[in-house]
């Protein structure tokens, strides 16, 4: 799944009247389960895919060395079915059973495993989606065909969580340019429950069954996926039975599909948070301070007190209409091993102590009511947005008041999420809206706060998120890496988040909720991940896909017929065509006569 | 003599306004205007601003009108109504703001264009078709996502790409207007460059840059909500535009709020409609071209 993924990328939304793309014909009658998606399919080569719907649709293709259960999220069988690791971690040994086949019926080996990380270690281009899993791979041999030893540099804690699809090397072996390679020639030869068999760019891709597949078959015989423009276009197609599943709804496509016949709602825990980041001094790797950042919010009394301003529950329930948990630490709830459930201590929302704190440490208010730093600088901060962020936009605005009652101005500023990158990581900003989807494990999102992670001169060479650079931190930081039983790596993981919690770089402001709905007249169940509080689609997986249950109903094709889309768009039009047309022959009328 | 020149002035204006009077659409459209400016210029005084406050909203999202609510409130809970109100403050200034730029550079160019002929036409005109046949809102897209965003930003992208047919219509004007005997006499008494084109020529096109003006505000406008939809607008500024926007990416659609979407499109249409009625009442007062013999 995608490591490292700024929220940013979410679809512009263009057009108010959205058709849906023709739905591609329907077969005699396959058990179809169709799904709803907004967001585009970057490629589907799986080298070179980042894209949330993207790396999906390589997973139900493809199978990995290992899964993420279903019910908790653990490593269990994957392509290999027995792992072991040395003493000192650095080598590893996977087997991979006998009976695993392709979709064209040649048996899954080690070797393919091999072929695939070391395709990546010796091609760049290979690597540009996963390269962050094989970069510290040493070497990686297909001792047998039903084994194969990785050797590491150093200890990785991701051994068993290497998300990268495993290809089959007798149809990859051929192929000379990856970074070219469109893997479109259908059907497309896998190893996961689904085989791509259609594919059309922005209009719809469709997946059949894999019957042979060593879990079990699917259920059903179809999986198209449909795009839409809009998530609005999307809640509208499911509410009409035109599609069964849907995703990423905000709280009013959401509320709208409340209480509707044939329809279940799946409020899940999400797996993103959204944050402000508190400039706490930008520098770069070697120390030398960057961009123009308000110098007060290097004083952690200063950032504390920002902190203790914000109302996260008002954010969340005006903003995110109640569809988010309270935000404390960089790990969400969802992933229960890792997050910081009680801070100790705790903030509470609390402006008349934050402006206490201001007083007593020398900021104090001027004529106007704003506060001046000890330097004599007033305290006036930009808070910068993403504009394709319908969040930033509304949260700016309860930020702005917020931290007006203690005396701090905040100019929101919504620019485009190019320049919102350029001024993070140049370091031209005060506070800035971010936000990060996160994994099973914990690694990548900690890291981007440590001190290696800040840029190197020309402002390249690191992913820092808030240019924290802590030693406490990265000294936790160095010891999780290498802690390789569960309850210990919780623990510190759990003290470096307080330890971020503490020294407030940023402020988690809140998890979103997943929003999901389906059609369960058609479909009686999808399997969540994790059990309790989990998704259907963007998983760890395709256990919702693949373990679908169709209801009698499913094989059934829909009511279709025309829309009240449709309708709405037909009528803006006609109203629009007629009006105009009423224009010009009035203005034609009005002229002659007055031209005689 | 001042005072016959007076007396001649004031009695060809008050023709002018008879003979526009005589358009009742042109004054139903004057009408129209004159009531939406007076209520966008007195909304801080009839209004109270706070409620366009998002954090101080008094009600509950996408509720439908009702007795408290006339047009019912928005995904923050804000009365539509009341941010209809302001848009129009926004949408009208973005708007006129907009026009007056478009026009100044157009004017500027054809009447450059016109007078100096030669060289200076041709590469003026050249540089005219450039941007005539560039597609404007494309262009207006590329200038306002590279710039900071902001309202001046929105006035500068749709003033700097919508000024080609005005500058192409004043020079077809400033042509017929140098080829009069009576400008071929002012130059050979002596008469400069900046006498001819003051005194002569700009009198006899202003007119018909009026005219032009006012048909473009109405272009403006529909540019200026076009662009905030599309979000490159200041979000943080209450336009109509603007208000279109976050209906449709807060989920208006699937709420089926149409008290949220038809108010501000409903205040582009009427003043639009207004500009235009007006316009052309005064087209056909001002424009020799469409004037009745006598």
């Amino acid at each position: 799944m995608g490591v490292r993924r700024r929220i940013g990328a979410v679809g512009a939304v263009v057009g108010l009247v959205v058709l849906p793309c023709a739905a591609p014909a329907q077969a005699q009658s396959p058990i179809t389960l169709r799904v709803a998606i907004t967001q585009q399919v970057d490629s589907l080569n799986p080298f070179l895919s980042i894209t949330q719907a993207g790396t999906e649709v390589g997973r139900l293709m493809y199978d990995y060395l290992t899964a993420y259960s279903q019910a908790d999220q653990r490593p269990v069988e994957g392509v290999a079915d027995e792992w072991e690791s040395s003493d000192d971690k650095l080598t590893w040994t996977f087997h991979v059973p006998d009976g695993k086949k392709w979709s064209d019926g040649k048996p899954v080996t080690a070797k393919d495993v091999a072929f695939t990380y070391n395709l990546m270690m010796r091609d760049p281009v290979a690597a540009t989606a996963n390269g962050s899993f094989t970069a510290e791979f040493d070497s990686v041999t297909a001792t047998d065909d039903r084994t194969v030893v990785i050797r590491t540099k150093a200890p990785q804690a991701t051994m068993l969580a290497l998300d990268i699809p495993i290809v089959p090397e007798h149809v990859w072996s051929a192929v000379q340019n990856i970074g070219e390679y469109q893997n479109e020639a259908v059907p497309v030869v896998g190893s996961g429950p689904f085989v791509l068999t259609e594919y059309r760019a922005n209009e719809f891709i469709r997946l059949t069954a894999n019957k042979d597949y060593w879990r079990g078959a699917p259920k059903y015989d179809e999986l198209v996926f449909t795009y839409y423009k809009t998530v609005d276009a999307a809640a509208q197609a499911l509410s009409r039975g035109e599609v069964d599943l849907v995703n990423r709804m905000g709280p009013a496509q959401f509320d709208s599909l409340k209480g509707k016949e044939g329809i279940t709602l799946n409020k899940a825990n999400g797996r993103r948070f959204n944050e402000i980041v508190i400039n706490p001094g930008a520098a770069t790797k070697t120390g030398e301070p960057i961009g123009d950042g308000h110098p007060a919010l290097k004083d952690v009394v200063v950032r504390r007190a920002i902190a203790q301003a914000i109302d996260l529950d008002e954010i969340i329930e005006k903003v995110n209409g109640g569809y988010a948990q309270r935000g404390t630490g960089l790990i969400p709830p969802v992933f229960p091993d890792f997050h910081l459930d009680k801070p100790n201590p705790e903030r509470v929302y609390d402006p008349a102590a934050a402006n206490k704190a201001l007083d007593d440490t020398g900021y104090r208010r001027n004529a106007e009511g704003t506060r001046v730093s000890p330097e004599g600088r007033e305290l006036e901060l930009r808070l910068i947005g993403h504009a394709s962020r319908a969040y930033d936009e509304q949260t700016g605005e309860f930020v702005k008041r917020f931290l007006a009652d203690i005396g701090i101005v905040v100019d929101v500023q919504i620019v485009s999420d190019n320049q919102l990158n350029e001024s993070t990581t140049a370091g031209t900003f005060d506070l800035a809206f971010s936000g990060w989807g996160t994994n099973p494990d914990p690694e990548s999102i900690l890291s981007l706060h440590t001190c290696a992670q800040r840029p190197n001169a020309d402002g390249k060479g690191g992913t820092t998120d808030t240019f924290f650079c802590d030693a406490e931190y990265d000294a936790l930081y160095a010891q999780q890496k290498a802690e390789f039983d569960l309850a210990k790596r919780s623990e510190i993981v759990k003290r470096m988040q307080q330890r971020f919690y503490d020294q407030v770089p940023s402020v988690v402001l809140g998890y979103d909720n997943a929003l999901e709905a389906y059609r369960s007249d058609k479909f009686a169940g999808f399997p969540l991940q994790p059990e309790k509080g989990g998704v259907i689609m963007a998983q760890n997986g395709v256990w919702g896909y693949y373990g679908a249950t169709p209801t009698d109903n499913a094989g059934r094709s829909s009511s279709g017929g025309s829309t009240a889309l449709v309708i709405g768009g037909g009528a803006g039009a006609l109203v629009v065509l007629v009006g105009g047309a009423w224009l010009v022959s009035r203005r034609r009328g009005a002229s002659a006569g007055e031209r005689e | 003599m001042t005072a016959i020149v007076w007396e001649r002035r004031r009695a060809a204006a008050w023709a002018t306004w008879r003979e526009f009077a005589s358009h009742r659409g042109g004054l139903v459209g004057l009408l129209g205007l004159g009531a939406i400016a007076l209520l966008a210029l007195l909304a801080p005084l009839l209004t109270d601003q706070t409620g366009l406050d998002v954090t101080r909203a008094p009600g509950r999202p996408f509720e439908p009108p009702s007795g408290e609510f006339w047009l019912g409130t928005d995904n923050t809970g804000r009365s539509v109504l009341l941010l209809t109100w302001w848009g129009t403050r926004v949408s009208l200034v973005v708007g006129l703001s907009a026009t007056v730029l478009s026009v100044l550079i157009g004017t500027l160019v054809g009447v450059a264009a016109a007078h100096f002929g030669g060289w200076t036409s041709a590469l003026l005109m050249r540089f005219t078709d450039f941007f005539l046949v560039l597609p404007s809102l494309v262009l207006a897209i590329a200038l306002s996502t590279v710039l900071p965003r902001g309202l001046g930003t929105i006035v500068l992208a749709i003033g700097a790409t919508s000024w080609p047919a005005t500058a192409r219509l004043v020079r077809a004007q400033t042509l017929a207007v140098e080829a009069r005997p009576f400008i071929e006499r002012a130059k050979a008494l002596g008469g400069g460059h900046a006498h001819v084109i003051g005194k002569h020529v700009l009198p006899a096109v202003l007119p018909l840059v009026f005219v032009n003006t006012t048909l473009t505000v109405a272009g403006a406008i529909i540019a200026e909500s076009t662009l905030s939809f599309l979000g490159l607008g200041d979000p943080t500024q209450i336009s109509w535009g603007s208000m279109l926007h976050a209906a449709n990416v807060h989920g208006a659609v699937s709420q089926r709020a149409w008290w949220f979407l038809v108010p501000p499109g409903l205040g582009v249409v009427l003043v639009v409609l207004a500009f235009t009625m007006c316009g052309r009442a005064l087209e056909t007062v001002l424009n020799p071209r469409l004037k009745g013999e006598r």
